[in-house]
């Protein structure tokens, strides 16, 4: 059957950055051993760092210039990969080979209309029998087949003009135009919602069937390959340490470490040994925010359009938003991207003009944010970092008794004091969160708001994030306020949840009722999109 | 995260990088050296010697006054190094007291200052440095002062551009949240970041800063006899190019020297600070 035959064979792969320091260093990917078949969904899973982003490019000839294979072949559909230059390798992507990359916002050129770059993906692969006709239909087929209603219309506009979901929908427009064997998808759904993953993974196996393309899903998320990927392979450090048909590795792991993500990607509160603390909800609130209304302004081509045609568009985000905060609590937020979570947050914070009252009962409030990578100063230590938290709330930030506060909060949070001398590019995702919870925790706040933390980060540093999270809010009765896409951690840690659509709150009440008995249309289109994924 | 740590490296920067090194060194070298011993006194004239070729006694050959060029083309080196320190120096401090608040605070503050800016670049600015100095008169002070402010609004383009990129990235918002105070965060938080992008508009501002000064002394504006620089010797040498022609070939290779040299070390920097210029 066509099914068994392997359309890429990596064979006992080794790959390693060697420098001039270090000639021999430890391999990024260890004697790497796998075969794709055709028109099967593989998924790759593993945590940062494990090389499945290596893996990956290594297939598709895009490594960096200071990447050394030592040992090892690729081939795909027979012929040897590494055998080829450059030429040829670059004829093949595209064509044989197409790839769909984690970042939907640049990926695409802002100053080209959504039918010029598709065509340009025609045109560099030069068809001398295809006309301008031809290609216009072949774009229009495809945008109708990943889910546009009316491609002539989508063909027009520019990328800044459509969501993260559309964007995603066009890159794999792109990427199927050209009829590849093989496509790669290097966590396509990460930076998407759960509604707009679900229909993303949807469409991915619609094409995988309907144009027979197979599929390499890379992803550090286990829970998202359930269901979509016929198989999986699991790596650590460069090497293959697992692989099964997705029922049988997701249900029963033979492999420890694989049974260890499994653990971690269903974050259950019960194996971490987590529960949330109890509130009492007779105490006056820590935060109480009233008839909160927020925007952004236009820009000058808007106002402009909008005289013109004199329609009076509202550009408020959010709409008499009111809600309270409880000591000791951890109050959930959700809702999908673009119902004004952080807007709210932002507010909430004194960084955006809003009209509507605030009240905290304290002086300081933390906060910590989305992205890892740009939540700490790249030009300071982490002891700088702590020292100015310090400061900033009014205390002395120098002298041994700062430094022994310092540490003892540095340990609070997991880490010990060989990391004050650190600059954060020598500290991984989870690490960089912690510091910056560190920051927040040294100023003693009484609320902490967190804004998707673990949307980045991979399944273990999400578990270890999770659970000093409610290891804070016990210990210290510090309140949380957690935006989150993800309702499955919302379910198991906060006892209280508010549901946001289109910059109103929808739902709000205790966590159990909401979500089983969701009142509304967004609450229920949530829960409907977490069970696919999730299976649960 | 190893990837990080070590600056990128391409052969052609350290190519550059090495070779601006170098023609800097012979110029930055001769500077020292000057500070201590010159072969001859530079001003010391000698009526035996006059418009001599280069020879034993005199490497470099002397001038119509028999002063010796090598001693002089050391002596200069001081004032177009001093002169192109000083004036970075200045443009540096205003340019960076400047754009970082009108990229931090944005609005009316930004308008207002970039105004400032804008008005000094649309002039020429040799033009709005000789006028500087024909009104305040002609000496190494003023020019200093004139080059300074002509070329504060570069540097302050510069910081106001990186600054408007930082401020929106979660570190600044987490220091907001965290309660520090604007000044603090403008100079402890966002500064350190633009060093990347300062480092090499500092040193391109040297070798442009040097051919102003040339070019101004060359016209009599700049530094004032006996004093030499390489722009007055080049255009004292004038008269005699046809039978001295080494009175303008050593004072213009200091200069080709000084100038390539920095232009060669700030695309080696360029390079290695941004990681291959992206």
């Amino acid at each position: 059957m066509a099914r068994h035959i392997h359309i890429v064979k990596v064979h006992h792969l080794t790959l390693s950055f060697p420098t001039r320091k270090d000639p021999n260093p430890k391999p990024v990917l260890d004697d790497v051993d796998f075969g794709i078949r055709d028109g099967e969904i593989l998924g790759l899973i593993g945590n940062s760092g494990s090389g499945k982003t290596m893996t990956s490019l290594a297939i598709a000839g895009l490594l960096p210039d200071n990447a050394n294979i030592t040992e090892g072949s690729i081939k795909f559909a027979g012929k040897d990969l590494l055998a080829m230059n450059n030429r040829e390798r670059r004829a093949m992507l595209g064509k044989d080979i197409g790839m769909i990359f984690q970042e939907p916002s640049t990926a695409l050129d802002p100053l080209m209309s959504i039918g010029r770059q598709l065509e340009e993906v025609l045109t560099a692969h030069k068809d001398p029998t295809m006309t301008p006709e031809m290609r216009h239909k072949a774009i229009t087929d495809m945008l109708e087949l990943v889910g546009f209603k009316d491609p002539e219309e989508i063909m027009t506009r520019y990328p800044h003009q459509l969501s993260g979901g559309q964007r995603q929908r066009v890159l794999i427009a792109g990427a199927a135009l050209l009829k590849p064997r093989l496509l790669i998808c290097d966590e396509p759904t990460s930076s998407l919602d759960t509604v707009t993953t679900v229909s993303i993974l949807e469409l991915l196996k619609e094409l995988c069937h309907k144009l027979h393309i197979t599929i390499l899903f890379i992803s550090h998320d286990l829970s998202a390959v359930r269901g979509f990927c016929d198989r999986v392979m699991v790596m650590r450090d460069g090497k293959i340490v697992d692989k099964d048909t997705a029922s049988d590795i997701l249900t029963n792991p033979r492999n420890a470490y694989t049974a260890e993500l499994l653990t971690n990607a269903r974050l259950d509160t019960r194996i971490l040994g987590l529960k949330p603390a109890n509130v009492d909800y007779t105490t006056s609130p820590v935060l109480k925010a009233e008839g909160i209304t927020a925007g952004y302004g236009r820009s000058l081509f808007e106002r402009v359009k909008a005289k013109r045609t004199e329609e009076k568009t509202d550009n408020k985000v959010l709409h008499d938003v009111s809600l309270e905060v409880y000591p000791n609590e951890i109050l959930g937020l959700i809702g999908g991207s673009g119902s004004g979570k952080t807007t709210l947050i932002r507010s909430l914070l004194g960084l955006l003009p809003h009209e509507g009252k605030v009240n905290i009962k304290s002086t300081s409030i933390g906060a910590i944010f989305q992205d890892p990578v740009s939540c700490l100063n790249p030009a300071h230590t982490v002891k700088w970092h702590l020292a100015e938290a310090l400061r900033a709330s009014g205390k002395k930030a120098s002298g041994s008794d700062a430094l022994a506060r310092i540490t003892a909060v540095l340990k609070e949070c997991g880490l010990d004091e060989k990391y004050l001398t650190r600059r954060p590019h020598e500290l991984s995702g989870g690490q960089r969160q912690r510091i910056a919870i560190a920051m927040c925790l040294i100023q003693e706040p009484s609320l902490i708001i967190a804004d998707e933390p673990f949307s980045s980060l991979d399944a273990s540093s999400s578990a270890e994030l999770l659970k000093l999270m409610t290891d804070i809010n016990r210990e210290r009765h510090t309140a949380f306020l957690l935006i989150t896409h993800n309702i499955h951690i919302v379910r198991q840690i906060a006892p209280r949840i508010i549901v946001m659509n289109d910059g109103r709150i929808v739902e709000e009440g205790q966590t159990p009722e909401v979500l089983n008995s969701p009142k509304s249309e967004s609450t229920k289109a949530l829960l409907d999109a977490e069970r696919q994924i999730h299976g649960l | 995260m190893a990837q990080n740590t070590k600056t990128f490296k391409s052969p052609e920067a350290s190519v550059f990088y090495i070779a601006g090194l170098i023609l800097l060194g012979i110029v930055v070298l001769s500077f020292i050296v000057s500070l201590f011993w010159t072969p001859y006194d530079p001003e010391a004239t000698d009526a035996a010697a006059k418009l001599m070729g280069p020879c034993m006694e005199h490497p470099f050959g002397t001038d119509n006054f028999g002063r010796d060029v090598l001693s002089r083309v050391m002596a200069a080196s001081k004032y177009t190094i001093f002169i192109s320190v000083a004036g970075v120096a200045i443009a540096l401090v205003l340019g960076t007291a400047a754009g970082i608040p009108a990229g931090y605070f944005g609005g009316f503050a930004d308008r207002t200052i970039m105004l400032l800016g804008n008005s000094i670049m649309c002039f020429p600015g040799i033009l709005l440095a000789l006028v500087a100095v024909a009104v305040f008169g002609a000496s190494v002070t003023n020019v200093i002062w004139a080059l300074g402010l002509v070329f504060a609004p570069t540097f302050a383009r510069v910081c106001r551009v990186g600054t408007m990129e930082i401020k929106e990235l979660d570190y600044i918002t987490h220091a907001r949240v965290m309660g520090v105070k604007p000044v603090r965060l403008m100079a402890l938080h966002i500064f350190p970041n633009l060093v990347s992008q300062l480092l090499p508009a500092t040193v391109i501002g040297l070798a442009n800063m040097t051919l102003f000064e040339s070019g101004m002394s060359y016209l009599g504006l700049g530094v004032q006899p006996p004093d030499a620089s390489f722009g007055k010797m080049l255009s004292d040498a004038q008269a005699y190019v046809r039978v001295a022609p080494w009175l303008i070939v050593f004072p213009a290779l200091m200069l080709v020297f000084y100038i390539l040299g920095l232009y060669f070390v700030s695309e080696g920097l360029r390079v290695r600070l941004t990681k291959g210029g992206k």
